[in-house]
């Protein structure tokens, strides 16, 4: 009797085992390799994408290293079976209308342009993932990392400009703006529009920023984009105490490292006012 | 006075003889337009110069150092160097690859056709290794680690002036002087030259020593401005055309004039970007291949019987 019940209780563990088990997942953007790689199981993640490697922007890229990459193509993606595939809602529209048509599931994210919607992503990936509680922590770090942020503000606001390789300069809808509004800083990045563009040197100069928000500060410039960054025009404008460094793998995707791009925007401004 | 940003000409002398009070004006007029304006001159004259060099010596009115290649070659070694040897771009060793590039390429094309080609023979020999040239540059550009490099091919293939510094005029200005004062020491002996090369042995000339130097110094000048500015084309083979009405057909003379031809060419053409939407990202590349390439075909037109002439 006893052991009839142990068996059934098994069965029933094994059922919504089986019923409720996390989805096995296919991330088809970097981005979206971002919330797989920081929320899903490892044995989740069936494929993520070939730029999740790449230590420059991708965060988690140590997590990625020995899963495989794909180059974003849906013949890649149909015989792994996954259950679900996530990537990136403004892109490779044709093969996400592909992959859907063979009755995979395609859920997909679009760019986070402020603190709110990243929150919201990581709510919604978690949620698929089948990890609420994993999403819930990382918003909760992210929360915290923010009210020490706006804990103590600039006595005044400064004027930023965030400049990155060959001139180009994030706008003012865009996540970066958010960082910078919330750390107090006067955002100059509106000049490029709202989702951001490229501005000449002599229009930066114009600008007059009183601080640089840069996205790496390279010891060689292994392009004239990033050459560009270290004009003498630029350095006689911005001294290089006065630059600020966001690492692009902190910024350019919704994530929980979000908590730690809001961390070290706190403390670069804290350096700013020791200077 | 020209750019995105709008400043009068007293504005722009006052920021250059440092009495102005605006630190924005004197950071646009000396750190961003007077690097940008002697870059300009310098390498249009270096242009202009290979080019009468280059004609004077073949006696081929379309010679220029793209016809041998050497700028897409050169643009080739930078971008190899900087994309796989971990080298900076503003290092003095891209310059030197530069040099290494074009030198290897027109010697190539040399070589290649030997002596006494016909035009034709040259003209094909030299469409195909900067056809060739130009693939791998871009091919380099690809496969680079960096993979925001893909994004400047535009920049190596068409060339441009833009957002250019001292350390770039320091790093071409050398080498682009040395090839320069190369090809005036041959002045003379092209001049000897033109009256054929039997006349020019006889009055001591030594032809292969005439042509070396003049590859060695279209090396420098091309391999150094490609190095800090692209290949820009078309200026050597504009700029003796433009003034070989006024010196007639001395190479000597043509050489001197055509270096201030080149680099007013050059600046007109770099005016003529600064015009444009600052957004834009217009290549001065564009702009010269925009005169020259129909300047080449109504050449071309003009040597007709000349080219024919020259086949077998």
């Amino acid at each position: 009797m006893i052991r009839r019940a142990a068996l059934c209780v098994t069965l029933a563990l094994s059922l919504t085992g089986t019923a409720g088990a996390n989805p096995r997942i296919v991330s088809l953007n970097m981005c979206t390799d971002q919330l797989v790689l920081a929320l899903a199981d490892r044995e989740q993640i069936a494929g993520i994408s070939h730029l999740a490697h790449r230590p420059a922007m991708s965060w988690h890229w140590q997590q990625a290293q020995g899963l495989r990459t794909l180059a974003g193509q849906a013949e890649e993606v149909l015989p792994l079976r996954p259950d679900l595939v996530v990537t990136a809602s403004f892109a490779r529209t044709q093969t996400r209308a592909l992959l859907h048509r063979q009755g995979l599931t395609v859920e997909g994210f679009g760019s986070a342009r402020s603190v709110a919607d990243v929150r919201d992503q990581i709510r919604r990936a978690g949620a698929l993932f089948g990890h609420t509680d994993r999403a819930d922590a990382a918003i909760a770090r992210i929360d915290g990392a923010l009210a020490r942020l706006i804990e103590q503000p600039l006595d005044r606001p400064v004027r930023a400009l965030p400049l990155e390789r060959r001139g180009w300069v994030s706008g003012g809808d865009t996540l970066m703006a958010d960082l910078l509004r919330l750390a107090g800083f006067d955002n100059l990045g509106i000049a490029a529009g709202l989702a951001g563009g490229r501005l000449t040197l002599e229009q930066i100069v114009r600008l007059q920023p009183e601080v640089l928000v840069l996205s790496s500060d390279p010891e060689r410039a292994d392009d004239q984009g990033t050459a560009l960054l270290s004009h003498p025009a630029l350095a006689r404008l911005v001294p290089p105490h006065r630059r600020i460094v966001l690492p692009q793998a902190m910024t350019i995707c919704a994530g929980p490292m979000l908590a730690d791009a809001l961390d070290r925007l706190a403390d670069e401004r804290r350096s700013l006012r020791a200077r | 006075m020209l750019g995105p940003v709008r400043l009068s000409p007293g504005e722009v002398l006052a920021a250059l003889t440092g009495t102005t009070g605006d630190p924005v004006h004197a950071i646009i007029v000396r750190d961003l337009r007077l690097p940008r304006t002697l870059l300009a001159a310098l390498i249009g004259a270096t242009l202009g110069l290979s080019g009468a060099a280059l004609q004077g010596l073949t006696r081929n009115p379309l010679a220029d150092p793209a016809l041998f290649g050497a700028p897409q070659s050169a643009a080739f070694a930078a971008v190899a160097l900087v994309s796989f040897a971990g080298f900076d771009i503003l290092s003095f060793a891209v310059p030197v690859a530069g040099i290494i590039g074009a030198l290897v390429s027109v010697t190539l094309l040399f070589t290649l056709t030997g002596r006494d080609a016909p035009m034709v023979v040259v003209l094909l020999a030299g469409l195909a290794l900067s056809s060739l040239a130009g693939a791998l540059t871009a091919l380099a550009l690809n496969l680079a680690p960096n993979i925001y490099a893909a994004l400047e091919i535009a920049f190596w293939l068409m060339g441009s002036l833009e957002d250019r510094s001292m350390q770039h005029l320091v790093l071409a200005l050398p080498f682009m002087a040395a090839g320069s004062a190369l090809m005036a020491l041959t002045a003379p002996s092209l001049r000897a030259l033109s009256l054929g090369e039997d006349v020019a042995a006889s009055l001591g000339v030594s032809v292969a020593r005439t042509r070396a130097l003049i590859i060695l110094g279209v090396a420098l000048g091309v391999g150094a401005a490609v190095a800090v500015a692209g290949a820009i084309g078309f200026i050597g083979l504009v700029a003796p055309h433009l003034v070989r009405s006024a010196t007639g057909h001395d190479p000597a003379r043509t050489m001197g004039a055509s270096a201030i031809a080149g680099a007013a060419l050059l600046l007109a053409a770099d005016c003529a970007v600064r015009l444009a939407p600052p957004t834009s990202d217009l290549k001065v590349g564009i702009v010269t291949a925009l005169i020259g390439a129909p300047f080449f075909l109504a050449l071309v037109a003009r040597q007709r019987r000349l080219l024919a002439g020259d086949l077998p």
